[in-house]
């Protein structure tokens, strides 16, 4: 990216370094602070949310975590992934587990839960159905495992402003449940299809910290 | 990892109890109108057992008098975690807010204080008395040093944190039940990595070492108890699997039963067993599955006693279990 003046910022910014208009804290190198600076203005990572006691390691492998006939609302997730610069990344895994429509996780199987396949574009997306309450937890939700070569690995939980719990406003409502930190996590639903064929889709952009 | 322990045992303490062939009521303490037990421990020596309390305070009753004799907290910071070291000698606390206090008993004197990055999700002390580790939510395990009050060590699994905790017999290793599934066994003074278990599919939520230090029993979502070679890291064997989610583990000083508190994970509100097993048999030996029997604070204590707590809002009981 060029300023004003034809210089890079990098080179605005070692200029700056070199003539003493910035000064460098003792215990950091040049490099590590334009990395800093190069960074500062572009993607807030994903706000980390706790991995609960359920996760299973050795999910299958699938986008479909809803079978035929499954009851609850059909729903759709999708979202890119992409790293703090903004830039899509594509050898990613994520790992979603969830409950049934009813709130009960299945502990002895592998019902709602995936190791999702990367799709080599920064994407991803997957098929199940609305979870229910689980009775320990206020909110609905859905967990994530995100990894990447050179990433810090991601774990967080996705939620719905659709979620009675908020009562139609997650912005003033959203820390009634005591583990939601942050409103990002809470995202809007989209209600789609023909009311005899509706289902929920939720757009959920994942952004990993480098190591 | 799991942190409802106090949620359940709030719901069950104000469940009354039932008789129960295998229980033997110890003693009834009456509480004052404005204490409320979350829930409880009990010291291996049999001298105290210990009420986290909804007042955020930790209260030490004298279990042979009946009586309160101390009172001690985090300066008003929520509650989550306590453990008595094995000879009961020592009592740890941890808190919402990261807070960690040790003091030594019966005087209550406060030997050491850190603070967590994290909730205090739990706590062990060494056979030895020397070291002391906290597992906060989500972050490293850390090891401190209660003579120097110097941190020696930290231990972090590769994504999510610790939920249970054990120092080996010999106070040399450090064993964690990790949240990525895997059971890790370290150097406690170093940190260094001995082994790391990575067969288990679900997390543990309770980790003991057998009183010889050779293995190392687990169980949690997976509804088993594991038992681990400790110096291979392999997998032995798994004893029956049971309906409910095991909560917690205490072995007892001769080797030979194992209690095992179980939770349902659909409906925690449910009553759930608690299982005594027989290691030689690796058979259940008793079940108990009395409403009100509070898990957590079932404790072997020194002289082979198995003691439990149960109550209500207004009496603490605490039983004893025949062998």
């Amino acid at each position: 990216m060029l300023d004003s003046s034809g210089l890079s910022r990098r080179e605005v910014l070692q200029k700056c370094v070199a003539l003493g208009s910035i000064t460098l804290i003792a215990s950091q190198s040049s490099a590590a602070m334009l990395l800093a600076f190069e960074e500062k203005e572009l993607h807030k990572p994903t706000p980390p949310n706790e991995l609960g006691p359920f996760y299973k390691k050795r999910a299958p492998q699938t986008a479909m975590l809803r079978a035929a006939g499954d009851p609850g609302m059909p729903l759709s997730v999708s979202g890119q992934i992409l790293d703090t610069r903004g830039e899509k990344l594509p050898n990613v895994v994520v790992e979603v587990w969830q409950t049934d429509h009813l709130g009960h996780y299945d502990l002895d199987g592998y019902r709602y839960r995936a190791k999702l396949p990367a799709d080599g574009s920064g994407n991803y997306k997957f098929e199940s159905v609305m979870p229910g309450h689980y009775p320990d937890r206020v909110c609905q939700h859905i967990h994530y495992l995100v990894t990447a070569p050179g990433h810090k690995p991601l774990v967080t939980q996705l939620y719905f402003a659709t979620d009675p719990v908020f009562e139609g406003d997650p912005d003033k409502n959203f820390n009634r449940d005591p583990l939601i930190h942050s409103r990002e996590l809470v995202r809007p639903v989209m209600l789609v299809g023909d009311p005899k064929d509706i289902h929920a889709a939720v757009n959920f952009e994942l952004c990993l910290e480098r190591v | 990892m799991w942190r409802r322990l106090a949620v359940i045992a709030d719901m069950l303490l104000l469940v009354p109890v039932l008789a129960a062939e295998a229980l033997r009521p110890e003693k009834t303490i009456i509480l004052p109108t404005d204490v409320v037990i979350r829930f409880t421990a009990i010291s291996p020596a049999g001298t105290f057992v210990a009420g986290i309390c909804r007042d955020q305070k930790l209260r030490l009753w004298d279990v042979s008098a009946g009586s309160l004799s101390r009172t001690l907290d985090l300066g008003g910071e929520r509650l989550t975690s306590v453990r008595f070291s094995d000879d009961g000698q020592l009592v740890a606390l941890g808190g919402a807010k990261g807070g960690v206090r040790i003091w030594e008993l019966p005087s209550a004197t406060l030997k050491l204080e850190f603070t967590n990055p994290s909730e205090v999700n739990a706590l062990a002390i060494s056979r030895d008395r020397k070291l002391v580790a906290a597992a906060p939510l989500e972050e490293a395990v850390e090891v401190w040093d209660l003579s120097s009050a110097k941190q020696v060590a930290k231990m972090r699994a590769p994504f999510s944190g610790t939920s249970a905790l054990a120092f080996s017999p010999d106070s040399h290793w450090l064993a964690t039940a990790d949240g990525d599934t895997s059971i890790r066994l370290y150097d406690a003074r170093t940190g260094k990595l001995r082994n790391s278990v990575d067969d288990l599919l679900l997390e543990s939520f309770a980790i003991v070492f057998s009183t010889d230090g050779k293995y190392i029993l687990t169980g949690g979502a997976d509804k088993v108890v594991n038992v681990i070679d400790a110096s291979s890291g392999k997998v032995l064997r798994s004893l029956a699997k049971q309906d409910d989610v095991l909560l917690d583990l205490r072995q007892s000083r001769d080797g030979k039963r194992l209690v095992a508190a179980y939770v349902n994970a659909d409906d925690p509100s449910k009553a759930s067993p608690v299982v005594i097993w027989d290691l030689e048999t690796q058979s259940p030996r008793t079940r108990i599955l009395e409403p009100g029997v509070v898990p957590n604070g079932g404790e072997f204590l020194l002289d082979g006693r198995l003691l439990m707590t149960s109550g209500s809002e207004k009496e603490l009981k605490i039983w004893s279990v025949s062998p």
